[in-house]
């Protein structure tokens, strides 16, 4: 392996809202030399950071929020990656998941493991992120490290293990015991910037002592040399350090770290964690679906002589314009090299290329597998896969599902109508699930996406990054309708009264077909219809599918067979053919046992066992299914299908109904039949509101 | 073959036949072997064939993924549907699966209190009017007849009848004189029926050793085909 990856660390940084992420992310910058000076973002009353210090932060022109950022420490090249704040299961938060190797868990130490934390936690475990844990504010009052620690045991499931303990703690706090190096560390200067190593002071070294030794059981799990050497008493830091590696890269170790961000303590050791402990790029494989081979998973190769493999995770509007983030998995990339989109089949050169720093930002020519670039001037999209001509990889899955949820926004005013504008063309080059178009016939501007709270999280981020500000229609669901049997058609469309005639016969029948949504099958022999009228038959049939009887949503899953008809050689005409199928259609769909279908969602919740009863009961209250559960002792698990439209407003009835301690998440699964009676009365609705158009 | 017919020709209506109409309410059915010899796949087909009866079951499991469970269930579905020749299987399937919960615990963390309230929160709070449990994985080896005893108290307060599967791990001899296996001599005054599997040449022997206080008759006329792993005459 060449030592430029191995001293190359990817890292993201997680937390719950009020962990102080944002004064830890500043004062990493700030010992890096990324940033020259400490700006607090504390608010007087001493909350914490919030969002609205991170917009500050923005402001002030410091962009740890942007997508990446590169620092040093000791010899080795840190890029910190933003991980999105919002826990909704979207594909943004899929990618940048993605482009991590590692990450810290920011905790509070007052607060513990809380909801959010549980939810970026789960987040993380799905990508099998490694992480370590920073236990930050020990300069609180109630601050405990150690319940904490527990926490993350109990709460998390993590086998964690404190690599240091505190000496003192809320405003005697001073610095942390190392327990591999058995030395005390200060933090000394006006930012903490000079580490004094001491001995451990005497009131302290019994509880050292021990909780060393629980460390050293811990770790010896990864190491047989490390093992024997305890044994024996021969133990050393590098046998220690390599363990811990060991166990940390695996994800089977989560080392705890502890400090104040806000006081300047414990940071540093913090860095020396994620070089000593943290996986390089190429102790991760990563993997690519191979377009040309039905998708077949490939691993990927971190040797910069293979050909590139490289993901645009993230675009950003800059002052200099589109700005393509991209993480290069398998080879090297340099200016002038040609490039293939391999979404868009577009190929595309490389112009500018560069680093991004804190502050500032830096011209490079070259980059290998593991970096994390931006690109400027590529016209992409947020997930598309770079390759070098010749390959056909894909890191991101192709299929995107149709969006199952809609809402028309207005905009409240000349300025956010701009902005929304704007604010919409960005969103749909981002995620792929996320639509929008103008209604004609009410003339609004709808949205649509594959849940309640993904669009909440795109109405937040109209507000936040684009100041427009909307009203909101009400959601709803995107029925579909399909028939359950096959039905036989036989319409003859003849209009033969004076002027230009019409006529056109077709015969056939419908049936449920399940590999797509629509197949148009012509089985016409001895040209009883004209092969210039069969496309006709097709375009008339596709018409009627646009909007169903039942309730006007689209039919789907249906094939049409056609199997005979009748022509005149004077009257036939495009029109008459595709009106002839038109109505045939609707008669042969009457008789096919049309049903409404409705999107299913895939719903997990998870929470204190103690709640169980209402987690069922609120599945339950919700037409829902439930599928499994899972339970640990404290923690519970229920895995359930339910329909999308009776899931409105279930974030507030799981709050309310637990006391803000559970949480879940939502995709979209299938359609499913709607129940009868609830059939009954979207007919009935649909039925209400064409007889209030026509009168 | 339509469902109903395939319920009635059932090599299970043998088996229930045997043990005098099948488990009752508040009773509890085990099923023992070593591991490997067909334990699960004889639990699912029993369950199964009560999904196929539109009653619903709650399978309640110790493994340690749920994922597993369901495979299993999907695969006797499909040896069932294949060999009976299943008429409507799409339907078949999605009603079988609305009728099925499979619930899964750490015996470690999870306490027997904690599960049999889990279940009654299922049945009472979810409405899931389940008539049937299957219980998968539980360790007779490290539990008590007290524990089992809360089992067959629940059994009998919600009126639900449980089969269990045990694990023997004990080194031969596995059985005592009368065919019951040594590791579950502790339980039997909880046990109603008892069926032992125990792997020969060409299948795997189902054996009732216990039959609530009748006299046992040993060896049944159902066995296991290891091919299919369905339980057949």
């Amino acid at each position: 392996m060449n030592t430029r990856i191995e001293k190359m660390r990817n890292i993201g940084i997680s937390a719950h809202i009020d962990s102080g992420k944002t004064t830890l992310s500043e004062r990493i910058l700030f010992y890096t030399k990324k940033i020259h000076k400490i700006h607090e973002v504390n608010g007087k009353d001493g909350k914490g950071a919030t969002m609205d210090s991170m917009e500050l932060e923005k402001e002030r022109g410091i962009t740890i929020a942007s997508a990446a950022t590169t620092v040093n420490w000791k010899d080795h090249v840190i890029n910190i990656i933003d991980t999105p704040g919002h826990v909704d299961f979207t594909i943004e938060v899929e990618r940048s998941l993605r482009v991590l190797d590692s990450a810290i868990l920011v905790l509070c130490s007052v607060g513990g493991v809380q909801s959010q934390t549980i939810t970026v936690d789960r987040q993380l475990k799905r990508y099998n992120v490694p992480r370590i844990a920073f236990v930050n504010k020990l300069d609180r009052v109630g601050a405990n490290p150690f319940k904490v620690k527990d926490q993350l045991k109990e709460r998390l499931g993590h086998n964690a293990v404190l690599m240091q303990i505190p000496i003192g703690l809320e405003d005697n706090y001073l610095g942390v015991v190392d327990l591999v190096s058995m030395k005390a560390n200060y933090f000394d200067g006006t930012d903490g910037e000079n580490v004094r190593m001491e001995e451990i002071p005497a009131e302290l070294k019994d509880q050292a002592d021990k909780s060393r030794e629980e460390m050293l059981d811990a770790v010896s799990m990864f190491s047989d040399e490390l093992m024997e050497a305890v044994l024996e008493g021969q133990e050393n830091e590098d046998l220690i350090n390599q363990a811990i590696r060991n166990g940390t890269i695996t994800g089977a170790l989560t080392p705890v770290f502890m400090g104040s961000a806000y006081r300047n303590k414990g940071v540093q050791p913090l860095l020396d964690a994620i070089v000593c402990y943290l996986p390089n790029p190429a102790d991760v494989v990563n993997y690519a679906k191979d377009l040309d081979q039905d998708g077949k998973e490939i691993p990927l190769e971190s040797d910069p002589e293979a050909g590139c493999v490289a993901l645009a995770f993230k675009l950003e509007d800059g002052p200099y314009g589109q700005l393509t983030y991209l993480r290069i998995y398998q080879g090297a990339l340099k200016k002038g090299d040609q490039l293939l989109n391999s979404r868009s089949q577009h190929t595309i050169r490389v112009g500018r290329l560069v680093k991004m720093h804190a502050d500032t930002m830096t011209d490079i020519s070259q980059a290998e597998s593991g970096d994390i670039v931006a690109l400027f001037g590529i016209d992409c999209r947020s997930g598309d896969t770079f390759v070098t001509p010749g390959l056909n990889y894909s890191m991101t899955a192709i299929f995107v599902p149709d969006p199952v949820i809609s809402l028309a926004v207005k905009p409240v005013d000349n300025k956010s109508s701009d902005n929304l504008a704007k604010a919409l063309q960005r969103f749909v080059k981002e995620d792929p699930t996320f639509k929008t178009y103008v209604d004609h016939e009410s003339k609004e501007t709808i949205i649509q996406g594959m849940g309640e709270l993904h669009l909440d999280v795109y109405l937040e981020r109209m507000k936040r990054e684009y100041k427009t500000e909307v009203e909101t229609g009400k959601p709803q669901v995107a029925y579909r309708e399909a028939i359950s049997q096959r039905a036989e058609f036989d319409y003859t469309h003849k209009k033969q009264t004076g002027g230009s005639g019409q006529f056109g016969r077709v015969v056939g029948y419908i049936e449920p077909f399940y590999d797509s949504p629509y197949e148009f099958v012509n089985e016409v022999k001895g040209g009883n219809i004209p092969k210039e009228y069969i496309p006709s038959c097709d375009k008339g049939f596709q018409s009627a599918l646009k909007k169903g009887q039942l309730i006007g949503f689209p039919v789907t899953s249906i094939r049409t067979v056609l199997t005979d008809g009748q022509s005149h050689p004077v009257d036939s005409s495009d029109i008459a053919f595709q009106v002839a199928a038109r109505e045939a259609f609707k008669a042969a769909y009457a008789k096919a046992k049309p049903q409404i279908l409705e999107p299913i969602m895939k719903l997990s919740v998870e929470g204190p066992s103690e709640f169980i009863g209402n987690y069922f009961s609120s599945i339950n209250q919700r037409r829902g299914l439930i599928v499994s559960t899972v339970e640990d002792g404290t923690f519970a698990r229920v895995d359930a299908e339910v329909p999308l439209s009776e899931m409105f407003g279930y974030a507030t009835t799981l709050r309310s109904s637990t006391q803000g301690k559970a949480e879940f998440t939502m995709e979209f699964l299938k359609y499913g039949r709607v129940p009868s009676n609830i059939a009954e009365a979207l007919k009935e609705e649909y039925r209400d509101s064409k007889q209030k158009e026509s009168s | 073959m339509v469902k109903k017919e395939l319920i009635r020709r059932s090599p299970l209506r043998i088996l229930e036949k045997s043990i005098h109409g099948g488990l009752k309410d508040g009773n509890i059915g085990v099923l023992a072997s070593r591991k490997g010899v067909g334990k699960t796949a004889c639990l699912v087909h029993l369950s199964t064939d009560k999904l196929f009866q539109d009653k619903p079951v709650i399978h309640v499991s110790y493994a340690s993924r749920v994922d597993y469970i369901i495979t299993w269930y999907e695969d006797i579905f499909k040896e069932i549907a294949k060999k009976q020749n299943l008429e409507l299987a799409v339907e078949v399937h999605d009603d079988v699966i609305r009728n099925r919960v499979i619930m899964n615990f750490k015996q470690d963390a999870a306490h027997t209190d904690q599960v049999l309230k889990t279940v009654e929160a299922m049945i009472d709070c979810a409405d899931f009017a389940a008539n049937t449990i299957m219980v998968d994985g539980y360790d007779f080896r490290k539990s008590t007849a007290e524990d089992l005893q809360k089992f067959k108290d629940f059994a009998q307060k919600m009126g639900l009848r449980i089969w269990f599967s045990a694990s023997l791990k004990k080194d031969d001899p596995l059985f005592d004189d009368n065919g019951i296996p040594y590791e579950l001599t502790g339980y039997l005054d909880q046990i109603d029926v008892l069926i032992t599997l125990v792997s020969q040449e060409e299948h795997v022997r189902l054996r009732l050793v216990k039959d609530y206080d009748y006299p046992p008759p040993g060896d049944l006329k159902i066995k296991l085909d290891p091919k299919t792993l369905l339980i057949s005459e």
